[in-house]
């Protein structure tokens, strides 16, 4: 392969080496004290634990197990999303539940164990594409530092209640399934 | 003054003499200190950063991130004092205060205010009187040994990488040395004398930087090279080197060496405006208030000091080939000539 050779011809000035270091100096400058004159609040830095970066609309940040209005889980425990997973980080044991099996006739699952290893997880949301109920999704949280790995380990609760302070919604501990049905959604 | 003297049972000469002991060790020192915040949060602002802002006084005062600098010094006192096990100790030891203490020396025999007389005495501000028989030799002679406390310190840690950056740092001090030389030789020959008071005093009127200008140029990239900053740092070169000489050295030690740098900066301006900048002189005043002419002094030392913060942040470092190149082929003919200018303007110009 050819090696092209750029050969810059510098006129005497720029030999001087005086002339452009001056130049140099006062685009230095410039940059100095346009920061300097510019507020905290408008520098592209942002000074973290102070101040947070708003997230844009489709960001992926933590998990969040959605809810039914009166609290219990969305999900029907279909396993799409651990199939959908690439990392494989989600882990999923189903179980029958409730007085609905005997009201509406049908078996209907929900998950016993929903686990989600975040630190496999890479936050890809394809376990939000492949959910056939809306019922898991990536929202605005990107700060899960923690000190031991366990803790890392979010369980169907903690999944269900990630998001439960900034929406303004009760913690849950148990899940509070509906002993009659629930009335037909109206599309 | 003599009242004050009286009241500490001393003789105005003494009493004067240790203030200005006391203004030329701390003054140096508290810019020096100052200097490594400027750098830090001066730079910072120059690449578009904010710069370190965290520490925060009794954990409230941010006071732009000066509490740095005495989280900084609290830091390195309570670290580990670590000295490598196949390093000469004795050297290690001594090399920190080999580059400390000519930093500091250099500034003596500058004058950083107008000379006055009060109750029949003459008070002299530079700690050395003027009419010492040394004058401005002293601190070329001074710069000229602080590279011995980096050489020190390069040998002593049995480093390969600090061996390197002390054989760089030798070099350019012999190939600048010459040049720097000859450009202060140029000035005593249009003073007539090399005392910085009577420099200082041929300058009324007309500052040697114009006339001298070329005196000026050779004089101040000298004095990047002399205070091992960028860009001829090669002393240190992080890209190359790792740290260069104080690659070995931790904790106070390091801070010493660091501050030795510093210091070194504040007494290169402190020389070059003393020698083109007309020392403590304020244009188109003729004789200033004392200290009025101390604040002038700062004032152009503080910002030849940031000058050299400012080049730093602009100019890469060089290759060593080119340093080699810019000190013997251009630097030294530019200064034989501007001696040799001089000499012809002196002899009657014609």
């Amino acid at each position: 392969m050819a090696v092209l050779v750029k050969k810059v011809e510098l006129n005497w000035l720029d030999r001087t080496y005086v002339w452009p270091v001056l130049m140099g100096m006062i685009i230095t400058m410039r940059h100095f004290l346009k920061q300097i004159s510019t507020r905290s609040s408008r520098r592209f830095t942002i000074p973290y634990p102070d101040r947070k970066r708003a997230t844009a609309p489709g960001y992926r940040g933590l998990h969040e197990l959605k809810r039914f209005q009166d609290g219990s889980i969305k999900c029907v425990a279909c396993f799409m999303c651990a199939e959908a997973c690439p990392a494989r980080c989600i882990t999923i044991e189903s179980e029958e539940f409730g007085d609905i099996n005997k009201t509406q006739g049908f078996q209907e699952k929900r998950p016993a164990v929903f686990k989600i290893d975040m630190l496999r997880c890479i936050y890809c949301a394809m376990c939000e594409e492949a959910c056939p109920k809306d019922a898991i999704w990536l929202r605005t949280d990107y700060e899960q530092a923690s000190y031991d790995r366990l803790s890392m380990q979010y369980g169907k609760w903690d999944l269900m209640n990630t998001y439960a302070d900034k929406d303004g919604k009760a913690l849950l501990t148990q899940d509070p399934t509906p002993t009659v049905p629930r009335p037909p959604v109206n599309t | 003054m003599e009242s004050l003297a009286s009241l500490l049972h001393l003789m105005p000469e003494t009493f004067w003499m240790l203030v200005k002991v006391f203004i030329v060790f701390l003054g140096p020192l508290t810019l020096a200190a100052l200097l490594t915040w400027a750098e830090r949060r001066g730079s910072a602002m120059i690449q578009d950063r904010i710069g370190p802002n965290r520490a925060l006084l009794f954990g409230r005062w941010r006071l732009l991130g000066l509490p740095q600098l005495a989280a900084d010094g609290i830091k390195f006192f309570l670290k580990e004092d670590l000295v490598p096990t196949d390093s000469s100790a004795m050297l290690f030891w001594l090399a920190p205060i080999l580059a400390f203490v000519p930093a500091m020396m250099g500034f003596a025999v500058i004058p950083f205010g107008r000379s006055f007389s009060q109750g029949g005495h003459q008070y002299h501000l530079s700690l050395l009187d003027p009419g010492n028989g040394m004058g401005m030799l002293y601190p070329l002679a001074i710069g000229a040994v602080a590279v011995y406390g980096i050489l020190t310190a390069a040998w002593s840690s049995n480093n390969k990488w600090s061996i390197l950056g002390g054989m760089r740092s030798a070099a350019q001090m012999v190939s600048y040395e010459i040049a720097m030389g000859l450009a202060v030789v140029a000035i005593f020959m249009r003073t007539g004398g090399y005392d910085p008071q009577q420099i200082i005093e041929a300058q009324r009127g007309l500052w040697n930087v114009l006339p001298q200008a070329v005196g000026f140029l050779v004089f101040f990239v000298c004095m990047f090279a002399e205070t091992n900053r960028l860009p001829f740092d090669f002393a240190e070169g992080e890209s190359e080197i790792v740290a260069g000489f104080h690659t070995e050295y931790g904790s106070m030690k390091f801070a010493l060496l660091q501050l030795s740098e510093y210091v070194h900066i504040v007494t290169a301006s402190a020389l070059i405006v003393t020698l083109f900048f007309g020392g403590w002189r304020i244009p188109f005043v003729a004789e200033p208030p004392v200290l009025l002419s101390v604040a002038a002094f700062a004032v152009k030392l503080v910002f030849f000091c940031w000058v050299f913060i400012w080049v730093r942040w602009t100019i890469p470092r060089f290759r060593f080939d080119q340093l080699m190149f810019l000190g013997w082929k251009v630097m030294l003919p530019l200064s034989l000539g501007n001696l040799l200018l001089q000499a012809w303007l002196m002899h009657g110009g014609a």
